[in-house]
């Protein structure tokens, strides 16, 4: 908890729930109105206002004799300090002088917090000079001291007592409003505070989960990684038995036989795509992939790439086109271009109907960098996926009676080896007319990559 | 002392006992319309304004707070402190710390039937934050006022005997509104609260305030007509 339990329960000194700036203007202007002097102390005697009206030249006469400066110093802490009962209403308190103060506690939530001073004023009876007033100096100028007490105004108790009662009522106001501002701004903070706890706990438990997913899937790319080498391992040992056999190592086979080991060196390749494809999925998730950078040929590589996909397009009756424009060397890892390049050369042909066409073309672009682009005439991309279609295992159509066959890997593979170079890779498609993908890779691999030298050799596991 | 979230605030140099006593419930279901109902049957000898804190469009923001004081015949002086928490939903925090170091809790359901849905569940938000507050809601007096007995849908009697047998807190039936239960609301619970503070700090052993001089100092300025406590005028 942020809040000590009491914080509601606690009020501070009156002097804190006012304005005194602005207090002591309305004191100012009150005293002025009644022509009398006004204090207001504490529940601790601290004086928060004090406004004298026309008893200045009385009491400076006064003052200036040493046993007037003894009895006005008494009154005024009779004044100030004698103990009141806790009750809201006015106390008279007689000077020496002839004057006379009233003054009536400050209570609020039925606590004694502090006490107005009203006075001095002359009470409206009152005749000449007292005794208790002339005898304190030898040299005492009667005649003076009334010239100076003409100043002061007269007034009656009852309309003193009113007065002061009338102005109690507004300190009351003040005071209150005081404290529910107080209140008020307390509590925000306090709520605010709170708030920003509940948000923090939440976070941290959040961090902590998301922290625990992340190690899952750190997990599952690991698994993935070490199942694809493992199920490699005897596929190698089917594909290359059956082509030995194929070969006529384990004897003459009849055209049956030979058909049928065929299908299964066939399948046998296929599926070991499939295991090399997740194999790389995994790497690239595990944050194992690294790059061998050398200067390569794109022309050349993009040459190889589509060499791969020639045979089966001839087969579907797709026509390639394939326009290399002169292109600086560019200083990337060949086989995982290559390996891009035959990635989007296969989707192109296998989502392209026959009689469709393929391009392949090439260009440089401002800033060092090269644009590689593979464009199809199949049966394109709705907008709604091309967001998503370089996502991992990610099927426009994931239905299980889908058309197209594949794990969903290819472009993720893609989109890991470019944004590994610092390049990146595109689509623009339209439902029925064709996509064109296209990579821009910077004829430079920058700085943050991971980047193993030529001739340092792929990973051990690889 | 006794657990970390009970606040009685005693005072032993200005001999002083301060009591927190906090309305909880629902929004809308009378908190504000008890203690102002309180406001107008309590002498202003004995009690100070009703603050309310902010409110809008006639919602409570922030709480409601009326003081309640008087002195013991031994010159003890006991505050009691009145205060709503707010009741809608987003104002979770400002509830949980209006409802810190509470001595006493009313908690203020509207008894329409249509209305259990959300009375269970701010009682069990009740419930979460008296322990998130270090305050164990078993041995905490408590109250269950049953308000807005006068509109259609409102449960029966029999119906809150029934709820008696499953609830242990007691459940006194209201309409605040008409000022009707509120009291007696407040007397129960005060009673309740004086049963559970008094072994904890010795209100009769060390103050000399007894349960009956607790209650009637406060009751006798409570104007009772109207309520259970009207035909004899001194309840407690």
């Amino acid at each position: 908890m942020t809040l000590s339990p009491s914080i509601l329960q606690q009020r501070p000194p009156i002097g804190d729930l006012l304005d005194l700036k602005s207090f002591t203007e309305v004191c100012q202007s009150f005293a002025e109105l009644y022509r009398v002097g006004l204090k207001v102390f504490d529940a601790d005697g601290n004086k928060l206002v004090d406004v004298k009206v026309g008893n200045a030249d009385f009491c400076g006469y006064i003052w200036a004799k040493p046993q007037g400066r003894v009895q006005c110093t008494a009154t005024v802490s009779r004044v100030k300090g004698d103990v009141l009962p806790e009750e809201a209403r006015p106390f008279g308190f007689d000077c020496f002088s002839g004057c006379r103060y009233v003054v009536q506690p400050v209570l609020y939530e039925g606590d004694l917090v502090g006490r107005i001073v009203f006075g001095p004023f002359v009470p409206e009876d009152a005749k000449g000079l007292p005794s208790s007033l002339t005898s304190i100096a030898p040299d005492f100028d009667a005649q003076q001291a009334l010239v100076y007490q003409e100043k002061i105004r007269r007034a009656s108790q009852a309309s003193a007592e009113k007065i002061v009662r009338h102005f109690a009522d507004i300190l009351d106001v003040l005071v209150f409003t005081g404290h529910k501002n107080l209140l008020t701004a307390r509590l925000h903070i306090e709520a605010v505070q709170e708030s920003y706890r509940e948000l923090q706990e939440k976070n941290r438990a959040l961090e902590i989960s998301f922290a625990r997913l992340k190690e899952l899937d750190r997990l599952k790319s690991s698994f993935l990684a070490t199942m694809s080498h493992e199920l490699r391992t005897p596929l190698t040992s089917i594909i290359g038995y059956s082509e030995m056999m194929l070969e006529g190592l384990g004897g003459p086979l009849t055209s049956e036989q030979r058909e049928y080991l065929s299908i299964v060196m066939e399948k046998g390749e296929d599926l070991l795509q499939l295991i090399t494809s997740i194999l790389d999925i995994s790497k690239i998730e595990a944050g194992r992939i690294k790059l061998v950078l050398s200067d390569v040929d794109l022309a050349q590589v993009t040459r190889d790439a589509v060499a791969t996909v020639v045979p089966q397009a001839r087969k579907k009756g797709i026509k390639i086109a394939y326009d290399p424009t002169h292109l600086p060397r560019v200083q990337c890892d060949r086989e995982k271009i290559r390996q891009c390049l035959v990635n989007l050369a296969a989707n192109a042909v296998k989502f392209t109907p026959s009689g469709g066409a393929i391009t392949f073309g090439a260009h440089a672009l401002a800033g060092d960098r090269v644009a590689l682009v593979v464009s199809d005439t199949g049966i394109g991309i709705g907008e709604d996926h091309l967001d998503r279609v370089f996502d991992v295992f990610y099927q426009v159509d994931s239905s299980s009676t889908r058309e197209y066959g594949g794990a969903g890997l290819g472009l993720a593979i893609v989109k890991s080896f470019i944004q590994a170079h610092g390049g990146e890779v595109s689509v623009t498609s339209k439902l029925g007319s064709g996509s064109t993908f296209t990579v821009v890779l910077p004829v430079r691999v920058g700085r943050g990559a991971d980047i193993a030298r030529e001739g340092a050799g792929p990973e051990a596991r690889g | 002392m006794a657990g970390k979230g009970t606040m009685v605030q005693i005072n032993r140099e200005t001999h002083e006992i301060a009591v927190k006593v906090v309305y909880y419930g629902p929004a809308l279901s009378g908190k504000t319309t008890n203690l102002q109902a309180l406001f107008q049957k309590i002498d202003p000898k004995v009690r100070g304004r009703l603050m309310t804190l902010d409110t809008k469009d006639d919602r409570t923001l922030f709480f409601d707070m009326m003081p309640v004081f008087f002195r013991t015949n031994q010159g003890v002086k006991v505050k009691l402190k009145l205060f709503t928490v707010p009741g809608q939903v987003m104002h979770e925090s400002t509830r949980r710390i209006v409802l810190q170091g509470t001595d006493a809790v009313a908690f203020v359901a509207d008894c329409r039937r249509s209305e259990a849905a959300a009375t269970q569940s701010y009682w069990s938000n009740m419930l979460k934050n008296l322990e998130a507050n270090g305050l164990d809601p078993r041995s905490l007096p408590i109250v269950v006022q049953m308000n807005k007995r006068d509109l259609p849908d409102a449960r029966t009697d029999a119906e809150l005997d029934d709820l008696r047998q499953v609830v242990s807190p007691v459940v006194v039936p209201a309409v605040a509104i008409r000022g009707e239960g509120v009291v007696e609301t407040l007397h129960t619970l005060l009673t309740l609260c004086y049963r559970y503070l008094d072994p904890q700090f010795g209100f009769d052993r060390e103050w000399h305030i007894s349960e009956r001089e607790f209650l009637e100092q406060i009751f006798s300025h409570v104007d009772l007509r109207g309520t259970a406590f009207g035909q004899t005028g001194t309840p407690g």
